[in-house]
């Protein structure tokens, strides 16, 4: 069976005009819905259609791209001909090109259901969402977006050198904003959950789990200024991965951007620290037979025990060092420019729990909550956020605290990791289960 | 675009069928062109166009949304069912008559970015990056990323109102590496407005260049911010981030309704110091979140929100105005025909005061001078924000003392405010882009010089001997 979206961009291949210039086409079509329920209605709902064209052209080194939405095809003759205009522009480089055809091995990614599911049953699940929230404790006084979003897509993508692949995906996802009151105090808690199936989705836990961390944080005060032990919360965890990602790339070591540069075989990171990267993780959402140029997906292991085992590579980067791609060619979308990136990113799980984790430590930080983690700089490593949490003394959990920051450089923190949880938690490509930094600069009072 | 009024007339009645209370419709025509450079060469060019269409529906507090790419009758018509039979109200048939409406000011483009041939704005590119990598030996990297947009955009509702409009939209940033060692330090800065090719006249991209250059240099000498409470002066020439953070997302109308700002409530009482004046306005020339119709066909306009401490005014689009019963401000803003409008800033500024601003650090015996902010966030309702320092110097004496590197202020909005006790009379703008349920929206924001006498700096704290 051949997909619309892969004989779309087959044909698009077909339009350029020079035997010198190299084409790639990435098509996507893509419906979504989602809905948001506030006070047991509906306060919105949104569907939408999408259909895009993303064209990269290669000649004599020299990259063009262009991208449309209009599928006439004349329209589609223009964006080639913009495309490899476009290349006059910029600089030759040997390095820029693409993928070979490798065998593809196809994935089920498109739960049938989704596709079927009646709307009312996804507004009933919306509701669901804020009827567990506000059903939690009494002081739960607002929920904001209580949402349930699907969407099915088909993506195509062939270049001329034979790439010629297809494939289709679904997801479903949830989220909500809670805002628990007391005394004059708001204070809010916020998760996000997300499936490829439907029935594995659990609207009454993720309700129920925003309104705990909203009124957890009641009665929240700050805190003296202090070096202690911290515990990051998988989601806070996760924040931190999707900095560190871009420093992984080959990209950004051959461009003298990550702190990584030349530590190949070294030790990074604590020896309780493993990452990995997949494009093949079961349910995840990064997952895919293949990367966004059509190299077949792998699982890549970069960080072992600390040790730095290898970068993450697309086309370009590894024909640079001489090296096979990862399968880490990541798109934006159609229109934005092919570089490199995460597929599925994270940190296996551990074996404490989240209460022996505290208890190991004793005294120090749980923080749930970061503000401002896009200020990090990926480059440099260095961080500071605000913050909030929980305080712990004698391994348990005494008082939340807010209005606090905590700082430092992400290389200082791999290697300061000490313990890692049993509570792997995925937050879209990005998993890791709780973490245990020592030794980190909380900013308060 | 080739969209007559009689087809939105019908498109708009479609949606209006089911009797709706309101419907309106948003067709956009975007073409961007981008260039990017990164290791001294021009990596990529790229250019698009992203068509489409967003049909929204409104029956009493229920919005319904549908996008498409396809611009044919049929498929505009099919969006409009989609919507109106989300909506799910009686059947009815609706006329809508369309009346044009034609902007009160103007925000004039000199060049248009599609008339300025590639190879022109790949030399303002080449040349951004040849002035990074010649300030200093240290410079490893330089990135420059050009980019224009001309947004074509159709918008008209049921209520009769159509409105045509381009925005045309041009900036350039510039981020460079800076390598001493093993330490790796980054500059960034960025110029950009609703401009055109102009923006290259008006401002010197290559000052852009030096001074993203040396930041990095500079702070590769820099040591840690220090950590804890203090007081902070916030130089004009620093930018908006923070009455961005600290009232402005507090102040848009859909937060207050639904209760989840600090600032709900709180109409016609003292917010803030009576020094600070805090305005939204779409109308300046030139600006990056300036507009002659909103994305809802409201004309931009300038609103008062905080008038010397006062709480005096809200950011309202179409729907939290008709909630409230006021006349919307112009502040109903999407990031394409992809998304539905809320309320969102434009332009927003604290007013200058009187104050000289080396006064203000001359009367500060101790504390930190910030110089650039970076990004931010807040959450609204609590009103806890952040917003991140790219350059900053330490006050000692009065004296403006030795630069510190990557640091967060962390405070608290209505706190924060009330305590500002100077105001210079100088004023700065800086460009960002500004995230809010999941819509990205061009704005810039400004202040003069300020003092807040304590936010907490997120640094580190020396190392226990």
């Amino acid at each position: 069976m051949t997909l619309e979206m892969q004989d779309l961009a087959r044909s698009v291949v077909r339009l350029a005009e020079s035997s010198r210039q190299e084409v790639e086409v990435y098509t996507i079509k893509q419906r979504s819905l989602r809905v948001e329920v506030t006070d047991g209605q509906v306060e919105t709902l949104r569907e939408a259609s999408q259909t895009g064209v993303g064209i990269r052209v290669i000649d004599r080194g020299r990259l063009g791209m262009a991208f449309t939405t209009r599928l006439d095809r004349e329209s589609l003759r223009d964006a080639v001909q913009l495309a490899a205009a476009n290349a006059q522009s910029s600089a030759a480089d040997e390095f820029n090109r693409l993928p070979d055809p490798k065998p593809v091995e196809p994935m089920a990614l498109l739960d049938p259901k989704l596709a079927q599911l009646p709307v009312d049953v996804k507004i009933d699940f919306a509701k669901k969402v804020e009827d567990a929230a506000r059903g939690y404790d009494v002081r739960v006084t607002k929920v904001r977006q209580a949402s349930y979003g699907d969407g099915v897509y088909e993506i195509g993508i062939a270049n001329s050198r034979g790439v010629d692949v297809g494939y289709q995906g679904g997801y479903c996802s949830t989220s909500l904003m809670v805002v628990a009151e007391e005394e004059g105090q708001a204070e809010t808690g916020w998760t996000y959950d997300f499936s490829r199936s439907f029935e594995d989705l659990d609207p009454v836990r993720v309700g129920r789990e925003a309104a705990a961390r909203a009124v957890e944080m009641l009665g929240a005060g700050s805190l003296a200024t202090c070096r202690v032990p911290l515990i990051l919360a998988p989601d806070v965890a996760a924040e931190f991965l999707e900095v560190l990602g871009p420093a992984l790339t080959a990209e950004a070591v051959q461009k003298g951007k990550s702190v990584f540069a030349g530590k190949l075989g070294e030790a990074v990171g604590s020896k309780e620290l493993t990452l990995i990267d997949s494009g093949l993780l079961p349910q995840g959402i990064g997952t895919a037979p293949v990367d966004d140029e059509g190299v077949p997906s792998r699982d890549t292991t970069v960080l072992e025990q600390g040790v730095l085992k290898t970068y993450l590579y697309n086309t370009y980067s590894a024909a640079k060092d001489g090296v096979e791609s990862t399968g880490n060619g990541v798109r934006p979308s159609f229109r934005g420019a092919l570089t490199s990136g995460i597929r599925n990113f994270y940190i296996p799980a551990g074996k404490l729990s989240q209460g022996e984790l505290m208890g190991q430590i004793g005294r120090g930080l749980y923080v749930t909550s970061v503000m401002g983690m896009h200020t990090a700089n990926p480059i440099s490593g260095e961080f500071s956020v605000g913050a909030g949490g929980l305080w712990i003394e004698n391994g348990r959990p005494v008082r939340p605290v807010r209005g606090i920051a905590i700082a430092g450089n992400l290389i200082d923190f791999l290697k300061r990791l000490v313990a890692v949880g049993s509570d792997l938690r995925f937050y879209g490509s990005v998993g890791s289960p709780s973490l245990v930094v020592e030794g980190i600069t909380v900013s308060g009072e | 675009m080739h969209i007559d009024r009689d087809k939105l007339a019908v498109v708009l009645a479609v949606a209006s069928r089911t009797g709706s209370d309101y419907a309106d419709i948003f067709i956009e025509e975007a073409y961007t062109a981008q260039i990017f450079c990164e290791q001294d060469r021009i990596e990529r060019v790229t250019a698009g166009i992203d068509a489409g269409a967003g049909i929204r529906v409104i029956t009493g507090e229920t919005t319904a949304y549908a996008y498409t790419n396809d611009l044919s009758l049929d498929g505009l018509k099919e969006a409009a069912r989609i919507a109106a039979a989300a909506a799910r109200q009686q059947e009815g048939d609706v006329t809508v008559d369309l009346r044009q409406r034609h902007p009160s000011f103007q925000l004039p483009i000199a060049i248009s970015p599609e008339t300025v041939a590639i190879a022109k704005k790949v030399g303002v590119v080449e040349r951004v990056n040849r002035t990074a990598r010649a300030a200093d030996p240290k410079v490893r990297q330089v990135t420059v990323s050009y980019r224009d947009i001309s947004q074509r955009v159709i918008i008209a509702n049921s209520a009769g109102s159509w409105v045509e409009d381009e925005r045309i939209r041009t900036n350039l940033s510039v981020n460079v590496i800076a390598i001493e060692d093993d330490k790796i330090q980054t500059g960034y800065e960025s110029l950009g407005g609703v401009i055109g090719f102009e923006l290259f006249q008006q401002q010197n991209p290559e000052e852009l260049a030096l001074r993203a250059a040396r930041r990095a240099v500079r702070m590769l000498g820099a040591r840690p911010a220090p950590a804890g409470r203090m007081p902070v002066v916030i130089a004009g020439e620093a930018g908006g981030t923070m009455v961005h953070e600290a009232c402005g997302h507090g102040l848009e109308a859909d937060l207050v309704q639904k209760g989840i700002s600090v600032y709900a409530g709180k109409m016609g009482q003292q917010v803030a110091s009576p020094l600070v004046t805090v305005v939204d306005d779409a109308t300046l020339p030139g600006k990056f979140g300036s507009f002659r119709f909103d994305d809802e066909g409201t004309e931009g306009q300038r609103t008062v929100l905080i008038e010397n401490g006062i709480l005096v005014g809200y950011m309202y689009d179409y729907l939290t105005a008709r909630k409230d019963n006021v006349a919307p401000t112009g502040n109903g803003r999407r990031e394409s025909y992809q998304h539905k409008p809320i309320p969102r800033m434009t332009n927003t500024l604290i007013l200058p005061g009187r104050d000289d601003p080396q006064d203000i650090i001359r009367d500060t015996e101790r504390g930190l001078l910030v110089t650039r902010m970076g990004g931010g966030q807040v959450n609204t309702a609590n009103g806890d924000f952040v917003f991140e320092v790219s350059d900053g110097y330490l006050i000692s004496g009065g004296e403006i003392g030795e630069p510190v590197r990557g640091a967060t202020l962390t405070g608290n909005g209505p706190k924060a405010l009330a305590m500002i006790d100077r105001v210079g009379g100088d004023l700065g703008f800086a460009i960002g882009l500004c995230g809010k349920d999941g819509q990205g929206a061009p704005v810039s924001d400004a202040q003069p010089t300020i003092r807040i006498p304590e936010l907490v700096v997120g640094g580190i704290m020396e190392e226990d001997q």
